[in-house]
């Protein structure tokens, strides 16, 4: 094919070598799917603007600002697949799923804003809930704030809590016998059982739902610490002895990076069951927060402003999951396949 | 170099076998006296007990009956005056190439005025471009090629190698053997190696100690004085092979399992 003094192709050059040639068709089929996304969208903002509403509900346009963004953004990628493989690829791939999610939102407009199916005031459209979440950016933002301090103050002292006791309890086995049964009894009760006792005897609300939510992190990093303590290779461990390792740094050079991939199981498992003992917290008892604005909305019967909350939890949850996950990866970059996951 | 002699007195090494409720003697009655400097290999079947006599000198093990010594002092415990190599996978797989190289060097100490020393065991088995690779990113050869200079680095007296090439291809084995002589050669301490692999200990040692299992004991002991580096194909390395293999039951036809 190509002489030895050419240069070796690219990842996506060779990739393109060995995948199998694509006929007119089945390129045709590929554009086709990109554009699919775009269409969606189309269609939506034309029943949006177009159909007449049901009875008198009335719209704004921030909704279409909202649907436009997207679909301009994947306009976007959409001309650049045309000159660019990557974009391609990434578009073809994401594409379905987009399409299905815009056509998600109109059928969801139709069966509100346009029919009135699904009745208000239980179910807003979507203009609306985007509505409320403008209008009360402010108050959302400083729950938001709230919310995000008392789960981390909270993480942050369950998971140091539980790594103190997991890897000292890993690491001796007199300190394990005496946590074991600690970890037996209270492991299996879920932390918020505890609420109504936090609520009658701590001194402070926020005070309690601090330990309220560290107790639930504390548990799984404790046992997943505890257990990568106790699965470390011994080879490992003697060869550190060999090379002149003190115990301190049998423990904090070998021990507890070797267990970290353990670690970091117990630190995802306590980040949800510290995200469900914070809405809790916030649902009965603390007077801040997210979980606190949608109770709050409840009593006022505004169901917009509880979906807008709502969508304002899964996007403050899934942020604070990535920035776990990407810490994780760093950590981890040692690990056999850990790079590329 | 004077330091690195390794006196063991009728070690004997009972292991409890509390499955089968039961104990067996896996050491009986082993003495070897190791000169500073010298290079020996222990050769013998599996279940001899080898590795057990090896970790008993690492400080790994406590024997049950007999003395172990080095350089006078009784083995109470690791020392980084002895030196480990395992099989494989003894490497920190969270550390790169150079850190698991520079842990020693930070384990005792040195490492602030030793870095450059790092980089010099790096290059001196060549794997420069994989200085900041993990482990699990080199191959089995690299990566026995980095638990030999991790354990040099601190500049043992005494290294101990438990089959350290065991798991490596043949080719791969004869190249770091040669690196072995070199090294030894350059640092003359004193060489333990474990293997059953009876070419590589002709290939290396001065001494050669076989060993025979259940219970565990030295049979003979054989002096080789080939200079370095030395002929596979020998006629006196090709001699010395046949009275290994007799001793340990593989070179004559009587034997029942086993024909060559």
């Amino acid at each position: 094919m190509t002489s030895g003094a050419n240069p070796l192709p690219t990842l996506w050059e060779l990739k393109e070598m060995e995948s199998k040639p694509k006929t007119r068709m089945a390129r045709l089929f590929d554009r086709i799917i990109c554009a699919l996304p775009i269409l969606a969208a189309a269609l939506e903002l034309l029943q949006y603007k177009l159909r007449p509403n049901f009875r008198n509900f009335t719209t704004t346009d921030a909704y279409t600002v909202f649907v436009s963004f997207f679909a301009v953004l994947i306009l976007g990628l959409f001309v650049a697949s045309f000159f660019s493989k990557r974009a391609f690829e990434k578009l073809r791939a994401q594409s379905p799923l987009y399409t299905v999610v815009f056509l998600l939102f109109a059928a969801y407009d139709h069966a509100t804003l346009k029919t009135g199916l699904l009745p208000l005031p239980y179910f807003p459209w979507p203009d609306r809930i985007l509505n409320a979440i403008i209008d009360d950016r402010v108050l959302l933002l400083d729950c938001i704030g709230n919310s995000l301090q008392l789960l981390f103050l909270g993480y942050i002292f369950g998971a140091a809590a539980g790594l103190l006791t997991g890897v000292s309890a890993g690491w001796s086995r007199s300190i394990r016998y005496w946590v074991m049964p600690l970890i037996r009894i209270l492991g299996p009760i879920p932390s918020t059982t505890w609420l109504p006792i936090i609520l009658i005897v701590a001194a402070s609300l926020f005070g309690g739902s601090v330990f309220l939510i560290a107790l639930g992190v504390w548990y799984p990093v404790t046992m997943t610490s505890m257990n990568g303590v106790q699965n470390i290779r011994k080879a490992n461990f003697e060869v550190a002895r060999t090379l002149g390792a003190s115990n301190a740094r049998l423990v904090f050079r070998v021990a507890v990076p070797s267990a970290m991939p353990y670690i970091f199981q117990g630190l995802t498992q306590g980040m949800s069951v510290a995200c469900t003992a914070l809405m809790v917290a916030e649902m009965m008892g603390v007077e801040s927060g997210l979980g606190w604005y949608i109770n709050w909305q409840r009593g006022w019967a505004e169901f917009a402003k509880m979906y807008a909350a709502i969508i304002v939890i899964c996007l403050t949850f899934t942020v604070v999951n990535m920035a776990l996950t990407l810490i994780r990866k760093r950590v981890l970059r040692w690990q056999e396949g850990g790079a590329g996951v | 170099m004077s330091a690195g002699h390794i006196q063991i007195n009728n070690i004997k090494k009972i292991f409890a076998r509390a499955d089968l409720n039961s104990t067996l003697l896996v050491l009986d009655e082993v003495s070897l006296d190791i000169r500073p400097g010298e290079f020996v290999s222990l050769v013998g079947t599996s279940g001899c007990g080898k590795s057990t006599l090896l970790r008993i000198i690492a400080g790994l093990e406590t024997a049950t009956d007999g003395v172990a010594l080095c350089d006078g002092e009784p083995i109470n415990g690791t020392n980084p005056k002895r030196g480990l190599v395992f099989q494989e996978h003894s490497l920190f797989p969270w550390l790169t190439v150079r850190e698991n190289i520079a842990f020693g060097l930070r384990a005792t100490k040195q490492y602030s005025f030793k870095k450059e020393l790092v980089d010099a065991l790096i290059s001196m088995v060549g794997l420069e471009e994989f200085a900041d690779s993990f482990p699990h990113q080199l191959s089995g050869g690299m990566q026995q090629r980095v638990a030999l200079v991790r354990a040099l680095a601190i500049s043992p007296d005494v290294l101990l190698l438990d089959e350290p090439l065991g798991a490596l291809d043949s080719f791969t084995r004869m190249v770091i053997q040669e690196e072995l002589v070199r090294l030894w050669q350059e640092r003359h301490n004193t060489m333990i190696l474990i293997t059953h692999d009876v070419d590589e200990a002709i290939y290396l040692s001065q001494r050669i100690f076989i060993m025979t299992p259940r219970p565990g004991r030295i049979i003979r002991e054989l002096t080789l004085n080939m200079s370095y580096p030395r002929n596979r194909s020998d006629s006196a390395f090709v001699d010395i092979r046949n009275i290994i293999l007799k001793q340990l039951h593989f070179a004559t036809d009587t034997h029942e399992d086993y024909n060559l």
